[in-house]
């Protein structure tokens, strides 16, 4: 359903009233589940997700023997959305989303340390408003965290749009950082998570058309985004660290 | 399911030395695909595409349904993918992880920019549409597959007609062939695909091989019209690559979409010359084809 979002260029302020460079408010708690070996909660604005993860645990290596296998599992609730819908494991964009987070992590865990053992990762969303796939990966790097499975560094994410839609070739377009689903719909957006606030890329997704010379300015808004995104993460876990060390619990 | 078997370690290493002094298995360049073959077949709506041993045949079918009630314009337009053992011995069994991902690729690059033009197949608001097929049969699996089985869609819808209709109060007539010429279905553009393929963290291979495949550590899949337009980006996960060497990957892209987008153009061009009977001078013969 197209949203009038015409109204940006007049005050150059979004739906919600934040600017083009602004973060959704986002708040994490890590150490939620106390049978989980690592789990943690997120937001981003409200989109609220759920992590749990158990492992590494014995069996599996069945990809290498070499290394541990890592398995995703996503339940997206069917009250989540804003109307009723049961999301199956079938679907498709379900299983990219758990394969896209499954290679992430392969790729940035050191999963060789753990040969023949597999490490879940379940994750449940609670609530979609946008950057869902942003919020997944977030939230399975706390918890990966918090199990304690050493990894190379902080995998972040956020999306970038821009305001411009893909048939108009206005100059004044601006890029947009973390969008909400009205804005999902509405303008081209793009995914990316970069590894530990570099300029890595280990994730771009990207599902709207938009034209190739825009593509650099939402790319740079992102990967900037995935950077503040990180000191966010990164204050979680120290706050929990200080805590935990404050309530003697080691 | 047997597994599907990787490269030796000797090959591995092997590869990755030659990948060092800047030199391909096959010789060919960093950036350079294998050569690319599109044939059509004798129905309309059949291709058959090949990029070096990798072989996609796409074959499009229409048929009259009623629409889904939320879209009574639209007709549905579904593409479907087949991996079957033929093309690898792994590929038996439930639907692999490689053939969901390959499916919602070409759903992104195809369906969700709208290449097809849905309304213009509508023929009865809500009653009757005609509904798109696009079956994609992978017959021989030698990397690439992506690239191979988009272009196979879009040079298979291009080439497809459908029979023409006649629609009369609640009635619809839907004329063969031999009655009628068949009307081209309306794309809006053509989206492709290219993949590329990462190697330590710094070499980037365009149009991969099955062992290349095998042996990367993390892929992009960039859908591209020739206008400059990017479909869809698809690097899911893997090794982490630099922000800018993925942005020169897209100029890259539209190179290769470029060059792919006119040999689809001459294919088509060559295939609608040979049907072409020399048109209404043609029909009215009155000498008999089977006395010579």
């Amino acid at each position: 359903m197209p949203l009038d979002t015409s109204s940006y260029s007049l005050a150059l302020l979004r739906l919600d009233g934040r600017r083009w460079n602004e973060l959704r408010r986002i708040t994490a708690q890590i150490s939620t589940m106390p049978s989980a070996d690592g789990s943690s909660y997120l937001e981003m604005g409200n989109t609220k997700v759920l992590c749990t993860v158990t492992g590494p645990c014995e069996g599996g290596g069945t990809r290498d023997r070499d290394r541990a296998d890592i398995r995703v599992e996503l339940a997206i609730a069917g009250f989540s959305g804003v109307d009723r819908k049961r999301v199956g494991r079938g679907d498709k964009r379900v299983s990219e989303m758990v394969s896209t987070i499954q290679s992430t992590f392969a790729s940035t865990l050191f999963t060789n340390l753990y040969p023949q053992s597999t490490i879940h990762i379940s994750l449940h969303v609670l609530s979609q408003d946008g950057s869902l796939l942003a919020a997944l990966l977030n939230a399975s790097t706390l918890a990966l965290i918090d199990a304690g499975i050493p990894m190379r560094d902080y995998i972040t994410a956020s999306t970038a749009g821009s305001t411009s839609s893909y048939s108009s070739n206005d100059e004044s377009a601006d890029p947009l950082l973390d969008l909400n689903t009205s804005e999902e719909q509405e303008l081209p957006f793009l995914t990316v998570a970069t590894l530990g606030g570099s300029d890595q890329v280990s994730v771009l997704v990207m599902e709207t058309r938009v034209q190739a010379g825009r593509l650099e300015g939402m790319l740079a808004v992102g990967v900037d985004g995935c950077k503040q995104v990180r000191e966010i993460l990164d204050d979680v876990v120290r706050e929990h660290g200080k805590e935990v060390l404050k309530s003697g619990r080691l | 399911m047997p597994r599907e078997l990787g490269p030796s370690l000797n090959e591995r290493q092997f590869f990755l030395q030659a990948l060092k002094e800047e030199v391909r298995i096959d010789s060919r360049g960093f950036g350079d695909f294998r050569a690319i073959q599109l044939d059509f077949g004798d129905e309309y709506g059949v291709s058959d595409v090949r990029i070096g041993k990798t072989r996609v045949l796409t074959n499009i079918t229409a048929e009259v349904t009623t629409p889904f009630p939320d879209r009574p314009f639209d007709g549905p337009f579904t593409i479907t993918t087949s991996l079957s053992a033929m093309a690898s011995p792994s590929f038996s069994g439930p639907p692999s992880e490689t053939e969901v991902l390959l499916a919602r690729l070409l759903e992104k690059t195809l369906r969700r920019s709208g290449a097809l033009d849905t309304e213009s197949l509508c023929l009865i608001a809500g009653r009757a549409v005609f509904s798109i097929r696009a079956d994609v049969h992978v017959l021989s699996h030698d990397g690439n597959l992506t690239d191979a089985a988009c272009l196979g869609v879009v040079a298979a819808l291009r080439h497809f007609r459908r029979g023409d209709s006649e629609v009369k109060g609640e009635d619809v007539k839907v004329f063969t062939m031999a009655e009628r010429e068949g009307v081209a279905l309306s794309l809006l553009h053509y989206p492709l695909c290219v993949t590329f393929s990462f190697y330590e963290g710094e070499v980037v291979l365009v149009d991969a091989t099955l062992s290349e495949e095998q042996m990367r550590e993390g892929s992009c899949t960039i859908g591209m019209n020739k206008h400059g337009e990017v479909c869809q980006i698809a690097k899911l996960g893997g090794a982490p690559v630099d922000a800018v060497i993925l942005l020169s990957c897209s100029n890259l892209a539209l190179r290769h979409v470029e060059r792919m987008s006119k040999v689809m153009e001459e294919r088509l061009l060559e295939d609608a010359k040979r049907r072409y009977k020399g048109g209404i001078k043609a029909e009215p013969s009155s000498e008999n084809a089977r006395v010579p």
